[in-house]
């Protein structure tokens, strides 16, 4: 049984056609990678599975029920707005940019959501939020503001926020790309942790080791389409095709 | 010294008028500019266009001719407005026009991350709006809201044009009576301590909203 179903998925920016037929398909408990140059379309695929951004043709189906499907004349016809809004929740997302609301202090960042969304009561919101802080280390920090804290710790309150609603699957757009280097390790530590705990993921990064060592799949995307799949360890470290070859050689080179 | 305490009862009944308008403008205007601003910014293109061209008649005349236009224009084809409302209206229609601007460079100076933050985690677009976005925007308008609360005081004086007795009036026929200039500086006097008021109180709100960056 597939948790998320994503089918011939295309995608323009006006005439600039960035995703060209992508098709995904993630279990329960899986944690998925995909790794590309940038303008691949990577993030905007991620973005597409949250309905950040609309599909032109396609389907998506989550959890056994369709997001968005193909409609009679071949163009993607989204379900009813208020199933979309039940299916999203269902899905957590986490920012490149963390995305807190500066305005309100940690803690009201994890609350929010939950007391409005999901009516939990104020006592209940906090014991998750609190409990969520604590397991991503920032239990010390439920009253500071979101400019008190470093990239990292930032970072990480958005993936407890993320966490306090409660998703079945979890999505990170490039979590680390906005990180100093010494910052990245908090973050990726967290995410593993996640894994650990067998929560469903789907990471677009840069981080080849972190790929590597945590997702049980990755998928190399380029210009729009999936170029190759496979085990970490196959795409990783024995590509097949010459494009896969070329962009590993170049990030790892960089190192 | 006698002159000016002389003058006072005068300038004071003035100055309550001014203020009387001031008033009740700044608590119209306010809260109705942010409307404004999101049918600026709706997606309905008959409202943005409405808007739009509403902002534009309204920015782009000036204020003295709207007020004469709704107190004189409205005369002549029968409906009869007292002098107050007619300014009131005047103010209102033209304030709101140009703080409805100031509230959208306001929305659309917040990081699209925001709006996609509040989203994903399931808010819909009135507490998108009312917890996540406005609550930031007001803290980027408060500058450019101080400078228009400034020039609505001294606009004030514009009513004179309709006969108001309000602060520079009143300066203006004692002046005259009594072939004197020390009127002008006592109304001088009063609008700066009107807009030290202001200054000092927006100064307070900017500390206000330090809290976070």
């Amino acid at each position: 049984m597939h948790i998320l179903k994503a089918t011939d998925v295309h995608k323009k920016f006006y005439h600039n056609e960035v995703l060209k037929g992508i098709s995904m398909q993630v279990k329960k408990g899986e944690v998925i990678a995909i790794i590309g140059p940038s303008g691949s379309g990577k993030s905007t695929f991620l973005r597409c599975l949250n309905r950040l951004e609309r599909i032109d043709r396609g389907s998506i189906e989550i959890e056994g029920e369709y997001m968005v499907k193909n409609g009679p004349e071949g163009k993607a016809l989204y379900s009813p707005e208020k199933d979309i809004a039940r299916i999203r929740l269902k899905m957590g997302m986490v920012f490149q940019s963390f995305n807190l609301f500066p305005h309100k202090s940690v803690m009201e960042n994890l609350v929010m959501a939950p007391m409005l969304v999901k009516k939990t009561d104020l006592k209940e919101a906090r014991e998750t939020a609190m409990k969520y802080l604590e397991k991503v280390g920032m239990g010390q920090n439920a009253l500071s503001y979101p400019f008190e804290l470093s990239g990292g710790m930032q970072q990480r309150v958005a993936i407890a926020r993320a966490l306090c609603m409660n998703p079945d699957i979890m999505c990170f757009d490039e979590p680390t790309s906005a990180l100093d280097p010494e910052l990245t390790g908090e973050v990726l530590q967290v995410m593993k942790d996640l894994a650990n705990e067998h929560m469903t993921m789907v990471v677009v990064t840069h981080e080849i080791g972190f790929a590597r060592e945590v997702a049980d799949r990755v998928i190399f995307m380029d210009e729009g389409v999936i170029v190759e799949e496979g085990h970490a360890e196959d795409v990783i470290i024995h590509p097949r095709q010459i494009r896969t070859k070329e962009f590993l050689s170049k990030v790892l080179m960089a190192r | 010294m006698d002159y000016i305490s002389s003058l006072m009862p005068f300038m004071l009944e003035g100055t309550v008028i001014t203020l009387k308008l001031f008033f009740l403008t700044l608590i119209i205007v306010l809260p109705l500019g942010v409307f404004m601003a999101l049918a600026r910014l709706s997606k309905f293109l008959p409202l943005n266009g409405l808007t739009q061209f509403y902002i534009w008649v309204f920015r782009g005349t000036p204020l003295l001719l709207q007020l004469l236009f709704i107190y004189f224009g409205l005369g002549t084809i029968g409906i009869m407005i007292d002098r107050f409302s007619a300014a009131l209206v005047a103010f209102v229609l033209n304030y709101t026009a140009y703080l409805a601007e100031v509230y959208r460079s306001g929305i659309q100076s917040i990081d699209q991350g925001q709006f996609e933050a509040a989203d994903v985690l399931g808010l819909n677009r009135w507490q998108t709006m009312t917890r996540i976005i406005l609550p930031q925007m007001i803290k980027r308008v408060l500058p450019p809201i101080s400078n228009e609360i400034i020039n609505l005081i001294k606009d004030t004086s514009l009513v004179y044009a309709i006969g108001i007795s309000e602060l520079l009036r009143v300066a203006k026929i004692a002046a005259v009576r009594d072939a004197i200039f020390v009127p002008f500086i006592v109304a001088a006097v009063f609008y700066l301590v009107m807009t030290a008021v202001i200054q000092q109180t927006f100064k307070w709100l900017e500390n206000h909203y330090a809290y976070y960056r």
